[in-house]
């Protein structure tokens, strides 16, 4: 099993390599620049071509694509990620100025989604047929299917603007010290988040659940005369979980920048939103980093999901 | 329904009966000869030039007769009452209502069968799919292209529409290689947009020939944007401008399409103590020194507003007043009224502009000091001056005011180490110009000088990627306090300025532009007390609040669709 992790971590490098070239490849293809965003259409007009041209000069525009991404690519490796063309700040300033808000934000509705997932999925399972069951996969579909922009404009105008409850949006506010300074601004969001994603979990645990406890070994369990819970927890619920992980290991890049839309809706500024800022502004070096970072969580989480589904299912033969 | 064709004389320039008709022109009465003779010659000279406009070429929009036809099939007032509910004016002319609008403009009120006559008349070949482009993002324009599209439908020309993405400046404005005959560089029929002018000139401007991607050179129009450049007189400059509004509207090498207003809303608690209402996208003397905001419960007055800086604070030198901190962090040499019109010193204890037009002089008040303490001297006005000329991203009439100084080419390219036409002795500067640029007051009234002890080192180049820019220093009434980035800014009074220390306590400013959807959210939850839209939707939201107020400020920002009139490749 080492050899094929090592083999594993040894592929991510050529896979990042390559998949890094095609996101520069795509950034190069969509028309305009950073240039053309700094200057209105309406104010354009009274640029000469000369003065863009040096604009784009002296932001390193000017160069071929390739050496553009040779540079970018040699900075990278010596840990320099660039600065922004738009404010000549350090990119990894930014991202770590970032990162906190969209942590705090996608670690609370992994947390929360996957206890609330994990936990009504099982009970709607065997509580199967029930009323009980129906309201929660009434719920479960609901959750999968509405957008979370929905959520979060109902969420808002129901606790933000009707009761006043929470505040609309933002994270932090002047004189703000401590976590529980900005925990009401936390909740909105957080709940939205966790709202959608715990749907999906509850779906697949549901489902998951179900299976296995039709199968032989349960019957074999119960046949030998364990106490129902420990029949549904440790030999059910164990089983049933390993689905349940993959997903939620594929969740795990959320963490990076997955909340763009709820970071939107509640002027949450993450990692998202800077994102959504960056692509609008032609910002490559900044769309760069923030894309490798998700590209990475991507590929590390799916590395983790192999490590826990051979952990968890003995089955499971890695060599 | 029915109006005179073409002019406001009401003659058919087009017309081949036109010598015959100026034949007939009733001369009766022998002591008006003289004045009949000079009509006469003014109407050929002007039916010439017209016709040398409306010369068609293989681009039938190049035709008057069909922009015209445009212009009668569109429903302007209409489209105002129900789509912008009112809030905005039908356009006679690219220049707001005030007293620089021409007297008497043709207008072109809604007629489709003079459209469809027009039409007629000029061939115009059903078949063609005009391509309407336009960069804005929300709904009411998408909705207003259809509208467009309806209208022109209805007289029998056909038009798709499409928002331009990406770099939407080279695809509106790159310029053909020939001037005069083309063909375009650009592949679009009609492009709606806007002009948000600092100064009237900038209308024009664009129109010289080799600046415009549209409309070809032309003798005429270049003489009349000539004539509203080359006078400080402001009544001199009043008749230029009717000149080009008249041959603007004869010849429709735009057709300006309605004017916005800009709509200032600010909560209750707020009280301005007098201070006057202006265009809020530029600075003016708007008096905030006695702003007063009902306290909090800590008892301290808290100005909550929009505009806060997202990833850098945006330099002062392109958008002079979009965002609270560029007005209220740095002063200018001079202030303006309401309509943006220079009115008083600021900065300055003295100014004073020659007759005609060529020598500023500025002595600058005692004492004045950067937010730092750093005392601020007329040769560091001098240096922002000499740096700024060097910025390629400045304001089009800061550019023009410095490119103008006496010596601003040889500093340009190198050959002197300063600008020759800008000299000090004390706290006194004095700027002399090689030309004439009617806008100077204009622009000491917006541009702001800069600390140089933080960007004597900056990159003319890179001057908005420049560090100062993350926590600027400046020489207004206001601070910075604390900046957070994409959450907020605190400004608080800055203790020495020269206005007195503003009754204010802190200015906050949460990072959402005019243009966001969050203002809305914002002020419902009681987040706003101030700020400015140009969306109407919003508008009526704001209105509909009891907490809030919203006051209309007519500003010079026309909306247009430019007419690509040049051969298509």
């Amino acid at each position: 099993m080492s050899a094929y992790f090592i083999r594993r971590l040894l592929l991510l490098a050529p896979m990042l390599l390559v998949i890094s070239f095609f996101i520069y490849l795509a950034i190069e293809l969509t028309p305009g620049d950073i240039v053309s965003y700094m200057i209105s259409p309406e104010l354009i007009a009274d640029f000469s071509p000369e003065e863009l041209a040096a604009m784009r000069q002296a932001l390193g525009l000017d160069e071929p694509f390739l050496i553009r991404y040779l540079h970018w690519l040699g900075g990278v490796l010596q840990g320099d990620f660039g600065y922004s063309l738009a404010s000549g700040v350090p990119i990894s300033d930014i991202v770590l100025d970032r990162l906190p808000a969209t942590l705090e934000l996608s670690a609370v509705a992994l947390f929360f989604s996957t206890l609330f997932g994990c936990v009504l999925g099982t009970f709607s399972a065997l509580k199967r047929g029930s009323a009980t069951d129906n309201a929660l996969t009434v719920f479960g579909m609901l959750g999968v299917s509405i957008p979370e922009f929905i959520f979060g404009l109902a969420a808002l105008v129901l606790f933000a603007l009707e009761l006043g409850w929470l505040p609309v949006g933002g994270r932090l506010m002047p004189g703000y010290e401590t976590l529980g300074d900005r925990l009401p601004h936390l909740v909105l969001p957080g709940l939205v988040l966790s709202l959608t994603m715990t749907a999906g979990v509850m779906r697949y645990s549901r489902s998951s659940m179900l299976d296995a406890m039709n199968r032989e070994f349960i019957k074999t369990a119960r046949s030998k005369g364990l106490p129902e819970w420990r029949v549904n927890f440790l030999h059910g619920f164990r089983v049933a979980l390993t689905p349940v992980i993959v997903l939620i290991g594929f969740r795990l890049p959320l963490l990076i920048g997955g909340t763009v839309i709820v970071e939107q809706v509640f002027q949450w500024p993450g990692v998202g939103e800077q994102f959504v800022v960056a692509v609008r502004a032609q910002n490559y070096p900044l769309i760069m980093m923030i894309a490798f970072l998700s590209v990475t969580a991507v590929l590390l989480a799916s590395f983790l999901i192999d490590l826990l589904t051979a952990l968890l299912d003995p089955r499971v033969q890695l060599d | 329904m029915k109006r005179p064709l073409l002019n406001r004389s009401g003659t058919n320039w087009r017309s081949p009966a036109i010598l015959h008709r100026i034949n007939l022109f009733p001369l009766v009465e022998k002591p008006m000869k003289a004045f009949q003779v000079l009509a006469l010659a003014s109407l050929l000279l002007l039916n010439v030039s017209t016709l040398w406009a409306a010369s068609p070429n293989s681009n039938q929009l190049s035709d008057v007769r069909v922009r015209q036809a445009i212009a009668y099939a569109i429903d302007m007032d209409t489209i105002v009452e129900t789509l912008f509910e009112g809030m905005a004016i039908a356009a006679d002319s690219s220049i707001p209502n005030g007293s620089f609008k021409a007297p008497g403009l043709p207008r072109y009120t809604y007629d489709p069968d003079k459209a469809r006559q027009l039409l007629k008349e000029a061939n115009w070949d059903s078949s063609r799919v005009l391509d309407v482009v336009y960069y804005y993002g929300d709904q009411t324009t998408a909705d207003l292209m259809a509208a467009i599209q309806a209208y022109l439908a209805d007289v029998g020309i056909q038009m798709t529409f499409r928002k331009l993405e990406g770099d939407v400046g080279a695809q509106l404005r790159t310029l053909p290689s020939d001037p005069v005959n083309g063909p375009a560089a650009i592949t679009w029929d009609l492009g709606y947009g806007a002009k948000a002018a600092l100064a009237l000139q900038e209308y024009y401007n664009n129109y010289e020939t080799g600046k415009n991607a549209n409309t070809p050179g032309s003798p005429e129009l270049d003489r009349l944007v000539s004539a509203i450049n080359s006078t400080a007189d402001v009544e001199k400059q009043r008749q230029a401008f009717f000149a080009i509004e008249r041959y603007e509207m004869e010849n429709l090498f735009v057709l300006p399409l309605y004017y916005q207003q800009m709509f200032i809303y600010e909560s209750k608690r707020l009280n301005r103590n007098g201070g006057l209402y202006g265009n809020a996208q530029y600075n003016y003397d708007w008096n905030i020194v006695d702003w007063t905001v009902t306290p909090d419960a800590n008892g301290k007055q808290v100005l909550r507003t929009n505009t806060g800086p997202v990833e850098f604070f945006e330099h002062a030198w392109f958008n002079p007043g979009l965002y609270i901190y560029t007005k209220v962090l740095f002063d200018r040499l001079i202030t303006a009224d309401g309509s943006l019109a220079p009115s008083n010193p600021q900065m300055a204890k003295y100014y004073n502009l020659s007759d005609d037009g060529k020598t500023l002089t500025i002595q600058l008040m005692d004492g004045l000091t950067w937010h730092d303490g750093t005392p601020i001297t007329a040769e560091e006005i001098k240096w922002n001056v000499e740096f700024a000329s060097k910025v390629p991203v400045i304001h089009p009439i800061f550019k023009q005011t410095f490119s103008s100084l006496k010596g601003a080419q040889a500093f340009a390219d190198g050959s002197a180490s300063g600008i020759s036409g800008i000299t000090t002795s004390g706290n006194t500067l004095t700027f002399s110009f090689e030309t004439l640029d009617p806008n100077v007051l204009l622009t000491f009234s917006q541009w702001a000088p800069l600390p140089r002890k933080h960007l004597g080192n900056a990159d003319p180049l890179k001057f908005q990627q420049h560090s100062f820019w993350q926590n600027p220093v400046g020489s207004g009434p206001f601070r910075v306090k604390e900046v957070q980035m994409n959450d907020y800014l605190v400004m608080v009074p800055f203790e020495n300025y020269h206005g007195g220390r503003a009754k204010l306590d802190e200015i906050v400013a949460y990072p959402s532009g005019d243009n966001d959807p969050n203002v809305v959210k914002n002020a419902a939850a009681q987040q706003l007390d101030y700020g400015f839209t140009k969306n109407v939707s919003d508008v009526q939201s704001l209105k509909a609040m009891d907490h809030m107020r919203v006051t209309p400020v007519d500003i010079p920002y026309t909306r247009v669709l430019w007419i690509n009139k040049f051969p298509k490749q």
